[in-house]
């Protein structure tokens, strides 16, 4: 039974790797840059545990950065993806245009709250 | 004419008032109580010796109808000596309650009782924290610290050199001779920390009748007895209470003393030095502190401002001066501390002196915001007491007196850049790729 479950598990992420390459590389892009927003994020989170909460603003406004970045790079993926069919009548263009436009806003709170 | 006489007169009334004022704090006019004149010739060597400086004596009899501490709301003198134990009722309007009322508004009094002392006088004493002896017969007697003299005695002259160590009080000079005293015991209340045994018994006195037969243990013993006292109150009144009036006279005076079991014999007693120099700590003239010219600034500056920052240096400066009976000498002591206090000292710390009477010191303000008090609280034994609170607000930064970058924050400084960093790169990527 247990050879079973890790030849599964082998399988099972065979099986995704193999599917995952068959995306666009468009698409593999913007996953690279949510990777790095949220690896961002994570060394921030671990700094604040050693270090203490010690300026508070400073930290949320870090980590708000990442985070922020990331869905607006999920939400840039999700519309430009030629598959999902809900957002077939947007254009890339469109898409890029909205997510300049949020990443900007995102950006000017960030700088106003990092202190 | 007339006006010209007036003016005159106008003139001259400020140089006439040289009376008690806090710039001069020795007393200058004297009333002294005394049961009959005979005392003015048998104590007048006591009595000169306080006429020699500078003291102005009013030698009234204690049951004069004429005699009064003040009239129309002023007090007539400065300061009250009662060389009468045996009075029962004062004369004019003078009884205990004034006496009191006279040592409460800071003027100072001698008391000496004797072995016939009336119930006014122990009234008097009980009031100011010295309890005689209730037993009216007894006097203080000592087998083993008696004067030695020609005839046998009953061992109630006693030769006592117990001294309480303060130069401020006995003077600097140390007195060699032991004093004669033959009156009543009193004690003092232990837990009553204004009063001090200037002079005490020696752990062979006790205090009893010496004509009558012992039946029980006496009440007062040893060293507990106190033969001279002194009290200072609250508001640095001083006063002294002895249990005998004849250690003040001329015949103690000169007398030559020995004490008991001691082979020294010495030409004269150490009553005169003794009751010189306390005298003089009784009425202001040793032992009177003044502290004026508080100053407090920050670190560089020079004028006082009126509400400090957390962090900030300051500097506190104050100065004290002893009365030494004619000016007002810089006092020098390296026990005098200043408190920064709010609630409780957040700051304590010793003044340095400049040996001119100048205390000061520097220390930073605490990381705490309030209001505060710079306290200065000094209690030495014989000195008056200093209080001085001077009150100052501290106040937290300003907002923009914290420190622009703070260098904990540099990661999450450098992640929000990056982050823009990263979106600028990612859209020249995401724009130009095939």
């Amino acid at each position: 039974m247990v050879k079973s479950t890790a030849k599964d598990a082998q399988d099972l992420i065979r099986t995704l790797w193999s599917a995952y390459s068959a995306t666009p590389t468009n698409l593999k892009i913007i996953d690279h840059y949510v990777v790095f927003a949220v690896f961002t994020a994570l060394i921030q989170v671990v700094y604040m545990a050693l270090v203490g909460t010690f300026p508070f603003n400073s930290f949320l406004s870090g980590v708000l950065s990442c985070v922020g970045t990331a869905v607006l790079a999920v939400c840039l993926r999700i519309q430009v993806n030629k598959e999902n069919k809900e957002f077939k009548d947007i254009a890339p263009e469109r898409a890029f245009a909205d997510f300049v436009l949020c990443n900007v806003v995102l950006h000017l709170v960030i700088m106003n709250f990092l202190g | 004419m007339a006006k010209l006489i007036i003016f005159l007169f106008l003139t001259l009334i400020p140089i006439l008032c040289n009376s008690f004022t806090p710039d001069k704090p020795s007393d200058r006019r004297i009333l002294v109580l005394l049961d009959d004149f005979a005392i003015k010739s048998s104590h007048s060597l006591y009595f000169k010796s306080l006429q020699s400086r500078g003291f102005d004596l009013d030698f009234k009899l204690a049951d004069d109808p004429k005699i009064a501490l003040q009239r129309y709301g002023q007090y007539l003198y400065d300061a009250l000596v009662l060389f009468s134990p045996t009075i029962e009722r004062f004369g004019g309007s003078i009884d205990a309650a004034a006496i009191l009322a006279f040592v409460d508004s800071g003027h100072d009094l001698i008391v000496a009782a004797g072995s016939n002392a009336s119930d006014l006088i122990r009234e008097i004493a009980t009031e100011c924290g010295v309890d005689f002896d209730e037993d009216y017969g007894a006097v203080v007697v000592d087998h083993a610290g008696y004067a030695v003299s020609a005839t046998e005695g009953d061992h109630t002259l006693i030769a006592s050199d117990d001294f309480i160590k303060s130069d401020v009080i006995l003077g600097s000079k140390k007195i060699e001779a032991p004093v004669l005293f033959q009156g009543i015991a009193h004690s003092l209340n232990p837990s009553n920390s204004l009063v001090l045994k200037v002079l005490s018994a020696s752990p062979t006195a006790f205090s009893a009748n010496p004509k009558s037969k012992l039946t029980s243990p006496p009440s007062l013993l040893g060293s507990s007895i106190s033969l001279v006292s002194v009290i200072q109150a609250r508001n640095n009144a001083r006063i002294l209470i002895s249990g005998s009036l004849s250690m003040f006279s001329n015949r103690f005076f000169n007398s030559g003393v020995q004490k008991a079991g001691s082979p020294t014999k010495h030409d004269k007693s150490g009553n005169e030095q003794f009751l010189t120099e306390v005298s003089k700590w009784v009425f202001h003239e040793r032992g009177h502190l003044k502290a004026v010219n508080v100053q407090h600034h920050k670190v560089g500056e020079t004028n006082e401002p009126s509400i400090y920052r957390i962090n900030d240096d300051l500097e506190y400066s104050v100065e004290i001066y002893e009365w030494s009976g004619t000016t007002w000498e810089p006092y020098v002591a390296d026990d005098v501390q200043v408190q920064f206090y709010m609630m409780s000292p957040y700051v304590l710390k010793t003044l340095s002196n400049d040996n001119k009477g100048r205390y000061f010191t520097s220390f930073k303000v605490p990381d705490v915001y309030g209001v505060f008090q710079f306290k200065v609280e000094y209690d030495r034994l014989g000195y008056t007491s200093l209080s001085l609170a001077k009150q100052i607000p501290v106040r937290p930064f300003k907002h923009n007196e914290y420190e622009r970058f703070i260098p904990a924050a540099y990661p999450y400084y450098g992640a929000a850049f990056s982050m823009m960093a990263g979106f600028f790169v990612f859209s020249a990527v995401h724009l130009y790729n095939k």
